[in-house]
């Protein structure tokens, strides 16, 4: 991941640099995470010096922007290939990158050093605006949304001007959704219920709408580029999943409607839509498990070895397909219908499936293009799975789904004795967490949080080193192959 | 207003038996979908479907149970079903699409 | 070639139309919905709140009546109702003051993040308490809190608590002292008492029942 000699394109080198930032990104997410998992369990740690508001903030915020990172730098990536042409606005790309990184950099060193401010426009402004996930200050919001514009320029542009594929053609139109949904979520407005319902337009439409196509649209280009699947049968794949996504995710909108203010009717339209919502993620996980099982067969039955390319990208290719289904998936369902969620709403159920569904759905398909991008960056033309590899995608994989367990009988546990039992209310939350069953739930976080971390440095490590191994390998093979011939 | 969806009162010591439920539900659904998808991709025999069914069928009456736990609205229930038959019918959709798509995308010319 | 027979079902294009008009349509509906909701949860007038008039989201000028929050027969959950006037820090609050203080208090809570340990509504970090009721807590009104801070009301209490929190600490994990300021404090008060009697399809559920059960101990020991 450090250099990238063999890159054609000066927009891939770009998706490179977006790529690295997300790395460290990534890195910092974790570390804030387990800050605010011992804080759970010595709330003493750092009081008053660095909060849980804080850690937690920053962790959350890290993760979004990391994801974005991933996001943007997969899509330069992808550019060349699909249309086949360098991205028109390149130099005005490689600025805005400098530029949103710089004011990255910044916004996190103030929330990490000034951390609130006075109740006034200014703290909104320039500090913090103090709402989960989208605390970034106007003006960063307003560089966003500029950084944004010229990016959506260049995949634009450069589309209007190449080659049209299928799977381009998603990838521009969702997008602009994508990019549009952000500025629902800039406003200020003092009726809480109003603050909430747009909130959710950006949150929720991202993650259950324009996100999770836009990971159809990696792993339909990962599909072709790792197996070499037919790209009709793939783009017509997408076609399909853009249809059961919109269908069932934007109606589905409905399930955080409950319980802030809104009306009774969407307890109805929440229930039905959302319910719907796995049918998608059981649909691309059938897909990708096919298809990648079928071209393995299809290529030892002519003798050839494995059609896979890119081994590493395509263990994390499948695990997306199956931790979405999981995470977003099953966990989503389980607390979707408003009886069981009037229960579960804001528990730590609630964060198990947050930690489940961003994993399962987002980090491993986005890790997968960076292994891609790696793979391209040393022309290597079979990569496969180092000690590393595996080791990152155990642990990473044991810790998350060790974590997602924990909070989830940290959740229940809420909802019987909080809850169900006491009703609610101050000294109901306090009993519920000072019981065993909570108390050890948040132990095995911190544990399994830590495999997670330990993981991620494996994962690190062999972004590293895995281009620079594999083509002097590949390389040497070669040489011996040619001296003995 | 009238609402379709009412909200009964859960005592406190039915929550257990409701969770467990829900994750037998949740359990035996992957189960209909993993054993089906195997036996189509060949990894295990033609006749493990039939276990498929039999989770399929389990998942329906686990998830009946949890419709009366939480006494479950007519509303509620009827999308309950719906989402049962959908998911009963996804996987083979799925399937007929990929055999589909094979024989008119894959004939032209050779996958690679 | 041979593949105009070919079944719909594997036509792309067939595909790529469906899935326009399902989006179209699906995102025609939300639009519509958002309409609806947004006539639904847009705060109600002074007038309304004294003629009695109910509304999701009442107007700022809430905070000079008691609210409480009891179940309701025919919806089947707790909804919030509001009852006689009463004063909030001694006085009552006209409706460009009271609506000036809510501004205060909402952006407040901002500035001090304070969604990142608590939920409002239910959403937000579940460090500490859900704060959607906070105004109704029985820890405000059996008299702990204003003993612990020496105050004669639960207003003037709860103000104290947030200028100071780490001293009047309740539990081994404390709220940090965010350097909230006395007018802050009082804005963010206002801001509490008026979410408090948002309608919220009666979530927390059996919150007026917390105080009575807590008597009775739970059933997990
Ligand atoms: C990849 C997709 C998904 C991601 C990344 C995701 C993530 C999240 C996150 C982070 C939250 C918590 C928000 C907060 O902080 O308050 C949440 C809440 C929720 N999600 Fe998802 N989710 C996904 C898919 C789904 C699906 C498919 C369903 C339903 C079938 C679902 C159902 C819910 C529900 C009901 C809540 C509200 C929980 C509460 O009331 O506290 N999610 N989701
Ligand atoms: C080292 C591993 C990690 C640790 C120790 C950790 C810890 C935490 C903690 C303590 C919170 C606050 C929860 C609360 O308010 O009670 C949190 C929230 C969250 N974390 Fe992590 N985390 C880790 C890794 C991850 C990963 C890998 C992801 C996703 C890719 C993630 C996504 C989230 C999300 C979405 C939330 C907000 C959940 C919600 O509001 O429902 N975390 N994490
Ligand atoms: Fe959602």
């Amino acid at each position: 991941m450090l250099i990238n000699g063999e890159l054609k394109y000066e927009s891939q080198k770009l998706g490179m640099n977006y790529f690295r930032v997300a790395l460290v990104l990534f890195g910092a997410q974790l570390l804030m995470g387990l800050i605010a998992a011992i804080q759970f369990l010595y709330p003493g740690f750092l009081f008053e010096i660095f909060d849980f508001s804080v850690s937690r903030m920053v962790h959350i915020n890290a993760l979004v922007v990391w994801m974005l990172y991933a996001m943007i730098g997969s899509v330069y990536y992808m550019i060349p290939d699909e249309t086949g042409e360098e991205t028109v606005g390149i130099g005005l790309g490689k600025l805005a990158f400098w530029i949103l990184t710089a004011a990255v950099a910044v916004v996190v060193l103030v929330y990490i050093f000034i951390q609130v401010g006075p109740g006034n426009e200014s703290t909104i402004w320039f500090i913090n605006e103090g709402r989960e996930y989208l605390e970034a200050p106007r003006w960063a919001d307003i560089g966003i949304v500029a950084v944004v514009l010229v990016f959506y320029y260049n995949v634009f542009a450069t589309y209007m001007k190449g080659r049209r594929t299928g799977i381009m053609t998603v990838m521009v139109a969702n997008l602009f959704a994508l990019a549009g949904l952000y500025l629902t979520g800039m406003f200020f407005t003092d009726n809480i219920s109003v603050d909430q319902y747009w909130w959710w337009w950006v949150i929720h439409l991202w993650v259950e709408a324009t996100w999770e196509v836009f990971v159809g649209t990696l792993a339909a280009y990962a599909l072709v580029k790792i197996i070499g699947a037919k790209r009709e049968i793939v783009e017509m794949w997408l076609w399909i999943e853009v249809l059961m996504l919109f269908g069932s995710g934007i109606l589905g909108l409905g399930h955080h409607y409950f319980w802030i203010g809104t009306p009774e009717y969407w307890w109805e339209i929440g229930a039905l839509f959302s319910s719907l919502e796995p049918v998608p993620l059981v649909a691309m996980f059938v897909h990708v498990l096919y298809d990648w099982g079928k071209e393995q067969g299809h290529c030892e039955s002519k003798g050839s070895a494995h059609a896979l390319n890119n081994s590493p990208a395509m263990a994390w290719v499948t695990a997306n397909a199956f931790g979405n289904f999981l995470g977003a998936g099953i966990w989503g369902f389980f607390h979707t219908l408003p009886q069981v969620n009037i229960y579960t709403h804001g528990t730590q159920f609630t964060a198990a499936h947050g930690h489940l569904a961003f994993f399962g759905a987002y980090a491993t398909i986005l890790i997968a293009m960076m292994y891609i991008g790696v793979q391209g960056s040393y022309g290597i033309k079979k990569m496969t799975m180092t000690f590393k590899t595996k080791m990152a995608l155990t642990l990473i994989i044991f810790g998350v789904l060790g974590m997602g367990v924990a909070l989830t009988i940290a959740g229940y546990e809420q909802v019987l004795v909080e809850r169900a039992d006491l009703g609610g209310g101050w000294d109901a939350y306090f009993i519920a967490q000072d019981l065993p069953w909570y108390i050890q739930a948040q132990g095995w976080r911190l544990a399994m949080g830590v495999v997670t971390f330990v993981g991620f440095i494996y994962l690190a490590w062999d972004l590293l080193t895995i281009g620079a191994v594999e083509s002097a390998q590949e390389e040497s093979e070669g040489a011996a192959a040619a001296a003995a011939a | 207003m009238e609402s379709a969806i009412y909200m009964p009162q859960i005592a406190a010591d039915q929550f257990l038996g409701i969770f467990i439920v829900a994750t037998m539900v949740l359990i035996f659904g992957v189960g209909y979908a993993a054993s089906i998808t195997l036996s189509k991709m060949g990894f295990i025999a033609k006749k493990w479907q039939l276990f498929g069914y039999a989770f399929w069928i389990l998942q329906v009456y686990t998830l009946y149970d949890l419709g009366m736990r939480i006494h479950s609205s007519p509303f509620t229930t009827k999308v309950l079903a719906v989402a049962m038959l959908a998911y009963l019918f996804a996987p083979h959709l799925y399937f007929y699409l990929i055999d589909e798509a094979e024989k008119r995308y894959e004939t032209s010319e050779d996958g690679q | 070639m041979s593949k105009k027979s070919a079944s719909v079902w594997t036509s792309i294009r067939f595909w790529r139309r469906s899935a326009a008009w399902v989006t179209g349509t699906a995102t025609v509906l939300l639009i519509w919905l958002t309409f609806d909701t947004m006539g639904q949860i847009s705060m109600g007038s002074d007038a309304d709140l004294a003629k009695g008039i109910k509304h999701r989201i009442p107007a700022a000028t809430v905070i000079n009546y008691h609210v409480d929050y009891q179940f309701d027969q025919k919806r089947g959950h707790e909804v919030p109702v509001i009852g006689e006037k009463e004063k909030f820090f001694g006085k009552e609050w006209s409706a460009k003051d009271a609506a000036a203080l809510l501004h205060h208090g909402k952006l407040t809570s901002q500035a001090k993040n304070c969604m990142n340990c608590h939920t409002l509504l239910g959403n937000g970090g579940y460090y500490a308490p859900d704060l959607t009721k906070a105004w109704l807590d029985a820890k405000w009104n059996d008299g702990t809190m204003t003993g612990i801070t020496g105050k004669n009301t639960k207003e003037e209490a709860m103000a104290e608590f947030l200028m100071h929190p780490s001293q009047y600490p309740t539990h081994a994990r404390m709220m940090p002292d965010l350097g909230i300021t006395q007018d802050e404090a009082v804005a963010l008060v206002a801001f509490l008492k008026h979410m408090s009697a948002i309608d919220t399809n009666g979530f927390p559920r059996n919150f007026s029942q917390s105080a009575k059960r807590l008597e009775g101990g739970t059933h997990a020991h």
